[in-house]
C-alpha cells in the first residue's frame, strides 16, 4: 500500500505527564481517516504534532517516505499538509478575501491585486470563496464572521495549498446542523474530486462513520482500536 | 497583537485614496509663501523628518504588529554614522548618508533577528533594552577626541561636516518634504503589496498565518529591516538638517514619541502616523514643554487614544466612512475589540 503520511512511535509528555505514548499509524493517499477518543486522550496533541505545531519527544513523522518530524507548521503546509483549528483565529484587520489571499500567496498562487476589487468570480481567490460558500462575504472583515463562516474560512485557507492531507481538529463541534451538513458535503467533495486524504478528529462516532473509511480510537495516548468501515 | 488593529480595510474604507493627500501636500508646498518666520519653517522641517521616522515605526509596530520601543536605534545609528563618517573619516556627505542608511538596515536586521522569535511585550522589552544600551553608550562616553584636541561625543554629540555653511531654510524645508513624500509613498506601496498583506496577517494572528504557510519569523525580520531602512533615511536627513548627532537621537523618548504619534494617527495606516506626527510635533513645539513634561504628555495621549480612539484619527475616520458607505447593514467591528486567542490546545 502506498503511504502518504506515517507516524511511528510518537511520544509526547507535558511536565512529566505522558500525553502520547507510542502512537503509530499511516494514511494512504486519498484515504479518509477518523480519530475518536475521550477528552484528554491526546487527540489535539497528535494533530499538533502531525501538523508541525509541536515536536514529539520521540518518534517520527514522514510524508511520502520523507521524514518531516522537524519541519515547522508553515513548511508542512507548503508541502501539502493543511490543518484547521478547533477554535479559528481570524485575522482581525483583514477581509475574508484578503485572508484567503494570504494562504494563496504563501504558495505563490494569486495576489491581492490579481482581480482588482474582486468582483469577478474568476481567479483562485474567488474560486475558493465560491467553493466554500463565502463569495458573498468576501468584503466582510474576518472579525465579523459567524462561527460557521469562520470554519468555512478555515476550509478555504486549508484548501489554498491544494493539500494532499487535510487535518481537521474538532471542526464540527460548534456548528449548526446546516453548517455541519454543508461542510461535510465540501469535505466529501474535496476527498472525492481532488483525492485529498483527511484526518478528522471528532467526539461524534456517527459523524466519523458517515465520512471516514477507517477510525482510530485513541485512549490515554495510545491507539487502542482501529476499525475499517 | 496590537490592540488597535481591528480596522476594516477595503475599497469603501480608505478615504485617503482620493485627493486628500494631494491637498495636504499642496498646502505644505504653499505654506512657505505665507511668509512664516524661520522658526516655523524649522519646526515644519524637523516635523517632516520625524513624520517619516514615525511612518517607519508604523511598518514594524503597526503593519507587522511588532511593538518596538527601540526604533530610535536605527535612526540614531544613521545620525551618528553621518557625523562620524563626514567629520572623522572625511567621507563626502552623499556617500556618508548612503552608508548611514545601510548601517541602519543592518542594525534593524539584527534587532529583527533577535526579536522575531518573541511576541507581544517581549518584543517591546528587548528592543527597549537594545535602544537604551546604545543611548547610554552614546550619552555617557566621550569616546574619541577630534582634531584640535577637544572631546567629541557624550551629551554634546558629534558635528556633521556639511559641504555648505548655512543652508537656506526653504531648501531644507522642501528637501525634507520631498523625503517625507517619497518615503511615505514607498511605505504605502509596501503596505498595499502582497508583503504588506502578509505582514498584516502576521500581526493579526501569527498562528493562522503560520498555518497558511507563512514563515512568520522571516517576515518579522523583513519588517524590521525595511522599517529600519526608512528610519535610517529619516535619521540621515535629520543629521544633515540639524548638523549634529546627539545621544537624544538614540533615546527612549524618540521611540516612545514615534509609537505615540503612530497610535494617535492610526497604527498600520502609514498616512495616519505621518499626519499624527506632523500635527503633534508642531503643537508640542508651540507649547515649548520641557522633555520630562513631553514624555508625560505622550503617555497620557497614548492612554487616552488607546482607551477611547483605538483606531487613531485615520481609524476613526475609516470607521465613520465604513458606517456611511457600507450598504448591506453589516455593523463595523469596534476598533480594538478582537477575538480572544487560544484554541484549547
Amino acid at each position: 500500500m502506498t503511504v502518504l503520511l506515517s507516524a511511528e512511535g510518537i511520544r509526547k509528555s507535558f511536565d512529566g505527564t505522558r500525553v502520547l505514548d507510542g502512537v503509530s499509524f499511516s494514511i494512504a493517499p486519498g484515504e479518509p481517516v477518523g480519530v475518536f477518543g475521550p477528552n484528554g486522550a491526546g487527540k489535539t496533541t497528535l494533530v499538533n504534532i502531525l501538523s508541525g505545531l509541536l515536536r514529539p519527544d520521540a518518534g517520527k513523522v514522514s510524508l511520502e517516505g520523507k521524514e518531516i518530524t522537524r519541519l515547522s507548521l508553515d513548511a508542512r503546509y507548503r508541502l501539502g499538509i493543511a490543518r484547521t483549528f478547533q477554535i479559528p483565529h481570524p485575522y482581525p484587520s483583514l477581509l475574508v478575501r484578503e485572508a484567503v489571499s494570504v494562504a494563496l500567496a504563501a504558495n505563490g498562487r494569486g495576489t491581492p491585486e490579481e482581480k482588482g476589487a474582486g468582483d469577478s468570480a474568476d481567479g483562485p481567490v474567488e474560486e475558493l470563496l465560491a467553493r466554500t460558500g463565502l463569495f458573498n462575504q468576501r468584503f466582510v472583515p474576518c472579525s465579523l464572521l459567524s462561527q460557521g463562516c469562520l470554519h468555512r474560512l478555515e476550509f478555504a485557507r486549508a484548501l489554498a495549498c491544494r493539500p494532499k492531507l487535510l487535518i481537521l481538529d474538532e471542526v464540527f463541534s460548534a456548528l449548526s446542523a446546516a453548517d455541519e451538513e454543508d461542510l461535510l458535503a465540501l469535505l466529501r467533495k474535496t476527498n472525492g474530486d481532488d483525492g485529498t486524504a483527511f484526518l478528522l478528529v471528532s467526539h461524534n462516532p456517527p459523524l466519523l462513520k458517515s465520512v471516514c473509511q477507517r477510525i482510530l480510537v485513541l485512549e490515554e495516548g495510545r491507539i487502542v482500536r482501529e476499525r475499517n468501515l | 497583537m496590537s490592540p488597535w488593529r481591528t480596522l476594516p480595510s477595503g475599497p469603501w474604507a480608505d478615504p485617503f485614496r482620493g485627493g486628500w493627500l494631494a491637498a495636504g501636500i499642496g498646502l505644505l508646498l504653499l505654506f512657505p509663501l505665507s511668509s512664516p518666520n524661520a522658526y516655523f519653517i524649522d519646526v515644519f522641517t524637523t516635523g517632516f523628518l520625524l513624520a517619516a521616522f514615525t511612518a517607519s515605526w508604523d511598518v514594524i509596530g503597526g503593519i507587522a504588529g511588532q511593538f518596538t520601543l527601540g526604533h530610535a536605534l536605527p535612526f540614531g545609528v544613521a545620525t551618528y554614522a553621518c557625523a562620524l563618517l563626514t567629520s572623522v573619516a572625511g567621507w563626502p556627505l552623499p556617500l556618508a548618508c548612503a552608508a548611514a542608511v545601510l548601517l541602519a538596515a543592518l542594525v534593524g536586521t539584527a534587532m529583527g533577528a533577535l526579536s522575531a522569535p518573541l511576541s507581544g511585550p517581549f518584543v517591546a522589552l528587548l528592543t527597549l533594552s537594545l535602544g537604551e544600551i546604545a543611548h547610554e553608550v552614546a550619552a555617557g562616553h566621550t569616546f574619541f577626541s577630534g582634531p584640535g584636541g577637544y572631546a567629541w561625543g557624550g551629551e554634546g554629540g558629534i558635528p556633521v561636516t556639511l559641504p555648505w555653511v548655512d543652508a537656506p531654510p526653504l531648501a531644507s524645508y522642501y528637501a525634507a518634504l520631498c523625503l517625507l513624500c517619497l518615503a511615505s509613498f514607498a511605505m504605502l506601496r509596501l503596505s498595499r503589496s502582497r508583503m504588506g498583506l502578509i505582514l498584516r496577517a502576521v500581526a493579526g494572528s501569527p498562528i493562522t498565518a503560520q498555518a497558511s504557510g507563512i514563515p512568520i519569523e522571516r517576515f518579522k525580520r523583513m519588517a524590521f529591516t525595511v522599517g529600519s531602512v526608512f528610519a535610517g533615511t529619516a535619521g540621515a536627513g535629520f543629521a544633515v538638517h540639524v548638523g549634529r548627532a546627539t545621544a537624544t537621537d538614540l533615546s527612549l523618548e524618540l521611540s516612545f514619541q514615534a509609537a505615540t504619534f503612530a497610535a494617535v494617527g492610526g497604527c498600520g495606516t502609514i498616512v495616519g502616523p505621518v499626519v499624527g506626527a506632523l500635527v503633534l510635533h508642531v503643537l508640542l513645539q508651540a507649547l515649548s514643554l520641557p522633555p520630562s513634561a513631553r514624555v508625560l504628555l505622550y503617555a497620557l495621549t497614548l492612554l487616552v487614544t488607546l482607551r477611547f480612539f483605538p483606531g487613531g484619527v485615520v481609524g476613526t475616520v475609516r470607521m465613520a466612512a465604513w458606517r456611511v458607505l457600507r450598504k448591506d447593514g453589516v455593523r463595523p467591528p469596534r476598533a480594538g475589540v478582537g477575538r480572544p486567542e487560544g484554541d484549547g490546545r
